[in-house]
């Protein structure tokens, strides 16, 4: 599903170049999870832009389903995007003027499903907020946010799924109920998730690990294959 | 449709508020002031058409053309002949040079004649109202025929070999100051008794007067017809258009027609602005979504698209609503200058509305699609990391861009290159000053506010910090005033100006042709009344015989009316009121009469006329003898004063020897107009030139031109607001959360709210010194080139600027930003 080789990230700044991104590999099957882990500054969150092709490596390949996204321009990474990818935030990422069964449906009306308000309002019922579809992001707690972010990322039913410290504005209760649902959807949907976390609980509930440390892979990647 | 759905979902989000509304009121603006400027024009180009008697006059020294005749009827153009000579008329023992008008039967086309049975008839129940001339056989007089031949109405008077019925008292005709000679009871005739009177003979002095008037309805083929009149014409004709037929309420109405389009193109900058300033706002409040889109794998392809679509569905809607606002506007100004009206307004045609409509489109392509141009560049990245940077198209292009959408706009709605120029100049000057002397300001403002209190510390470090947005919203700010500044102080020139014109007691008849045996009689009859005069004026009537010892050419004679005619000759030994020398020296240097000549003081425009110029000798014959002058002045002339204005002006002494006689001008009240008849009675030659009813019409256009403009002011005001609130709102999101963070950690009301109200003022007192900078420029260039009048400093503007500015922009901005300490921080920073 994903394949990734020797990827390295720099950034030339006027003191140096540093180096964000090192030599990192992995490969991800169809419906595996993957944790990406380690402390802050670490290159978690641009291995995620890269691997998602929101970003580009300054060198190595990565490849989605078998196409080298790496190689592609951003017209030709989008289209990846369009076609397989779904994301979940830390800050959710809620459009404001926009209820919450209007940013559920946004992404299925960009691209052009018919029924987008009913798919919506489907996924909005499924992660427990039925009742609240035409309510604003302002008047819904971070929870519910999250949850409505949730719908959102699935309802466009993408073959992966990128989360960014997706409990990461929550209170600990809240966190789980979302991290539950989200693997609960997951499984359900069957998608390939990976999610960049703090949390070492949630990073146990996926079946493989990436822990980096000053962008360097600590170790091999860890936990079970699928 | 998508673009439909985020549009409809933006507007109630709110944050297309104020782009909406800039752009609702500039069409507004533009259509309102568009509609009315139109419906006066055309309502002022009848009006004026009645004064003609037609839509146009060709007026001329020979009989009209068969041919322009056969072509008018063939293309269903009316048309009516004047002819206009003095003749000699009869009855019994009495004569009189009475001046004659034959008309034909299809006179008047515009307008109609007043005519009545009762000499010197003053009320309007005696006075009847017809849309025709005398029939063949018919004579209707002045009342002041009837003593000076010693007739009465129903007596038969010799024209000629004709003899005629005077069948009616001539009260007044359309065209009655056009055509007469100032003396001479008037005489309305029919055309067609011309032949049997045998008074046009070969080389007889006659003026003609060939009248057309569009049939309804076909204003094209009247177009038409009138260019291939004006390739007809020769040395012995010449066009008079409406304007010219009244040219003082023409001067007028130009003015405020000018005024109207300054106003309303100051209308199209100011709502410009705000649409910018708005626009700058909400692609600021687009870059998530945009990310967002970009995330999902929307190409950038695809969001310019939807962005565009928005734009075009904004301008239309934005466009429509905004046709209809400036309808509802102008019918508001309609009915507020109704009761004012001399005439009903006839409809506007569709090029209003066509400018309205194409202000919106050309307001948001200007303004709003460089403000959205760099969104689809956005990186999808922004999602992810808070830093990422979208480089938004350059602000240099951006101004050009906003620059040349301006300047389209005032160009092609003002048609008027110097309105155009004054306005975009005067405010690039200010946007420029703002940037240039704005750095400089609030650097100082940072270095120095560190020795005030902790408020003024903070506001003028916190201008620093957020320099360009501070920057921006000066722009927006100065412009702003300057702009208002520029209408008030022209509308205040305008007024200034026409005061004399709505002054009560203005001049509105004319006694000429008093004899010097006549002049203690009408003295005493005018003091009897108790009425004042502007001085009695002697004149001599002279003809020109030679110009540098030469006889004028014949095309010379028939190029120019005072070649032809007597003129009034006059002296005085100061320049009379209104009078400015424009070239040479007024008398009394002692160099005027080195060659034993007389000098003359010439009016500027016929000294160009007559092909003259100073030290050229003219050659008067006054009463068969003759005298040479020589020219050693120009002057110009108030012809809007109401008082004897004279073409040439000798000093004492020249003329004293040849027979005189006397004019002066007055002003005489509705309830003493009986004056006139009594005077006529008694002094049948004295001529009585009325003004009052033309005075009365000028008054009343004055009273609702200034009204027109007062209301179309406010409107404009309101634009000014709504850039004002669009500066403000810029940064005000940031200005909030800083706020809410104070709160949070325990600053008093007092310091947020002052640091706000430090922050405004300032900005506003620097904007309204920037702005009276360039207001000064711009009015400077405008009184110079537009309104013609004289330059003047404004030193309120210079008080009033900073003052105004510091003031409003500092109670807007604290108004804005009151929620930062009237709501809990949480819920202020939760509402970003």
């Amino acid at each position: 599903m994903i394949e990734v080789s020797n990827i390295s990230k720099q950034v030339t700044s006027s003191e140096g170049t540093l180096r964000i991104l090192e030599q990192i590999n992995l490969s991800l099957e169809a419906g595996e999870s993957l944790a990406i882990i380690g402390p802050s500054g670490s290159g978690k969150s641009t291995l995620l832009g890269i691997l998602a092709g929101l970003d580009v490596p300054t060198s190595g390949t990565v490849s989605i389903d078998g196409e080298n996204i790496t190689a592609m321009d951003e017209e030709g990474r989008a289209a990846v995007r369009a076609g397989h990818v779904g994301f979940v935030f830390q800050s959710f990422h809620l459009l404001p003027g926009l209820t919450a069964l209007e940013n559920v449906a946004l992404p299925l009306e960009l691209q052009g499903m018919a029924d987008a308000l009913q798919t919506a309002r489907a996924y909005l019922e499924r992660v427990g907020l039925g009742e609240r579809v035409s309510h604003y992001p302002r008047q819904l707690s971070g929870g519910e946010q999250q949850r409505v972010a949730l719908a959102r990322a699935f309802a466009c039913r993408p073959a992966i799924l990128f989360a960014d410290e997706p409990t990461g504005n929550l209170d600990t209760g809240t966190g789980k109920k979302i991290n539950d649902l989200l693997f609960e959807l997951n499984a359900e949907e069957g998608t390939t998730l990976i999610l960049v976390t703090h949390e070492k609980t949630l990073a146990e509930r996926c079946n493989r690990r990436l822990e980096l440390q000053a962008g360097r892979q600590l170790e091999s990647l860890s936990g079970i294959s699928a | 449709m998508l673009a439909l759905k985020m549009l409809l979902r933006s507007w109630r989000g709110g944050q297309l508020g104020l782009i909406f509304s800039a752009l609702v009121l500039a069409v507004a603006v533009v259509t309102s002031v568009a509609l009315l400027a139109e419906r006066v024009e055309r309502a002022l180009v009848k009006e004026s058409s009645s004064f003609l008697a037609a839509d146009l006059v060709v007026s001329s020294s020979q009989a009209t053309d068969a041919e322009w005749l056969q072509r008018a009827e063939q293309q269903s153009i009316r048309t009516a002949q004047i002819a206009s000579f003095a003749s000699m008329t009869f009855a019994g023992d009495e004569m009189h040079l009475a001046s004659i008008k034959a008309v034909e039967s299809s006179y008047p086309l515009r307008g109609a004649v007043k005519r009545s049975t009762v000499p010197f008839a003053t009320d309007e129940s005696d006075i009847e109202t017809v849309e025709s001339g005398p029939k063949p056989g018919e004579l209707w007089v002045d009342s002041r025929l009837l003593p000076l031949l010693n007739i009465e109405l129903g007596d038969t008077v010799d024209v000629g070999d004709g003899s005629f019925q005077v069948s009616h008292i001539l009260i007044e005709e359309p065209d009655s100051g056009s055509s007469f000679s100032a003396y001479g009871a008037r005489i309305l005739m029919n055309w067609s008794d011309l032949p049997a009177s045998g008074v046009i003979q070969p080389g007889s002095r006659v003026s003609y007067r060939f009248l057309i008037a569009a049939a309804e309805d076909n204003t094209d083929k009247f177009d038409d017809y009138v260019d291939w009149l004006n390739q007809q014409l020769d040395v012995h004709d010449r066009i008079i258009t409406p304007d010219e037929a009244q040219a003082s309420i023409a001067s007028t109405m130009d003015k405020g027609r000018r005024f109207l389009l300054l106003a309303g193109s100051i209308g199209v900058v100011l709502a410009g602005i705000a649409l910018a300033l708005a626009s700058h706002h909400f692609a600021n409040g687009q870059l998530l979504q945009v990310a967002l889109f970009k995330s999902w794998g929307i190409s950038a392809n695809r969001v310019r698209k939807l962005y565009i679509q928005q734009i075009v569905l904004l301008a239309i809607g934005g466009s429509l609503m905004g046709l209809l606002i400036g309808w509802g506007f102008h019918q508001l100004l309609v009915s507020a200058v109704r009761e004012w009206l001399p005439i009903a307004l006839p409809m506007a045609g569709a090029r209003p509305w066509i400018t309205g409509f194409a202000t919106g489109i050309l307001c948001l392509i200007g303004f709003t699609l460089p403000a959205l141009w760099h969104l689809p560049t956005q990186s999808p990245l922004a999602v992810l990391r808070r830093d990422t940077q979208v480089k938004s198209l350059n602000s240099l292009i951006r101004g050009s861009l906003g620059v040349l959408t301006v300047a389209m706009l005032l160009f092609w709605y003002s048609e008027n290159f110097y309105l155009s120029m004054a306005i975009l100049l005067g405010f690039a000057i200010t946007a420029l000053a703002s940037i240039g002397v704005g750095i400089v300001l609030l650097r100082l403002g940072k270095t120095y506010g560190h020795w005030m209190g902790s408020i003024w510390r903070l506001a003028l470090s916190n201008l620093w910090r957020r320099k360009k947005p501070s920057l921006i919203q000066m722009v927006g700010f100065s412009g702003a005033i300057a702009l208002l500044m520029i209408m008030t102080v022209v509308r205040t020139s305008l007024v200034d100006e026409w005061r004399w014109q709505l002054a009560e007691d203005a001049p509105n008849h004319f006694l000429v042709n008093v004899a010097a045996y006549e002049l203690e009689g009408v003295k005493n009859l005018v003091d009897q009344r108790e009425l004042e005069t502007a001085g009695w004026y002697s004149m001599v009537r002279g003809r020109i015989t030679h110009l540098n010892n030469q006889l004028p050419s014949e095309v010379a004679k028939d190029g120019h009316e005072s070649l032809r005619r007597e003129l009034n000759l006059s002296w005085t030994s100061d320049l009379p009121e209104g009078n400015k020398i424009i070239q040479g020296q007024w008398w009394g240097t002692g160099n005027e009469s080195s060659n034993n000549l007389a000098p003359v003081s010439l009016e500027e425009e016929l000294l160009h006329e007559l092909g003259l110029a100073i030290g050229d000798t003219v050659t008067f014959s006054v009463g068969g003898l003759s005298f040479d002058a020589v020219i050693t002045s120009t002057r110009s002339l108030n012809w809007d004063s109401m008082t004897p204005n004279f073409y040439f002006l000798f000093p004492e002494g020249y003329l004293e020897d040849y027979p005189r006689t006397h004019m002066t001008s007055l002003y005489i009240p509705s309830e003493d107009k009986l004056l006139v008849n009594d005077l006529l009675r008694k002094y049948p030659t004295v001529q009585v030139i009325e003004l009052d009813k033309i005075i009365d019409r000028i008054r009343s256009i004055v009273s609702q031109v200034t009204r027109g403009l007062e209301m179309i002011t406010l409107l404009i005001l309101g634009c000014g607001i709504l850039v004002m609130f669009a500066a403000v709102s810029l940064s005000m999101n940031e200005r909030l959360q800083e706020s809410a963070i104070l709160r949070t950690l325990g600053s008093s009301r007092r310091l947020i709210l002052g640091v706000q109200w430090v922050e405004f003022t300032t900005l506003g007192v620097m904007a309204g010194f920037l702005a009276a900078l360039g207001a000064e420029f711009a009015v400077a260039m405008l009184q110079r080139f537009m309104f013609s009048l004289p330059f003047m400093w404004h030193s309120w503007l210079w008080i009033a600027g900073p003052l105004g500015g510091g003031l409003l922009v500092g109670l807007l901005g604290v108004v804005y930003s009151r929620k930062a300490v009237t709501q809990p921080p949480l819920r202020v920073l939760n509402s970003l």
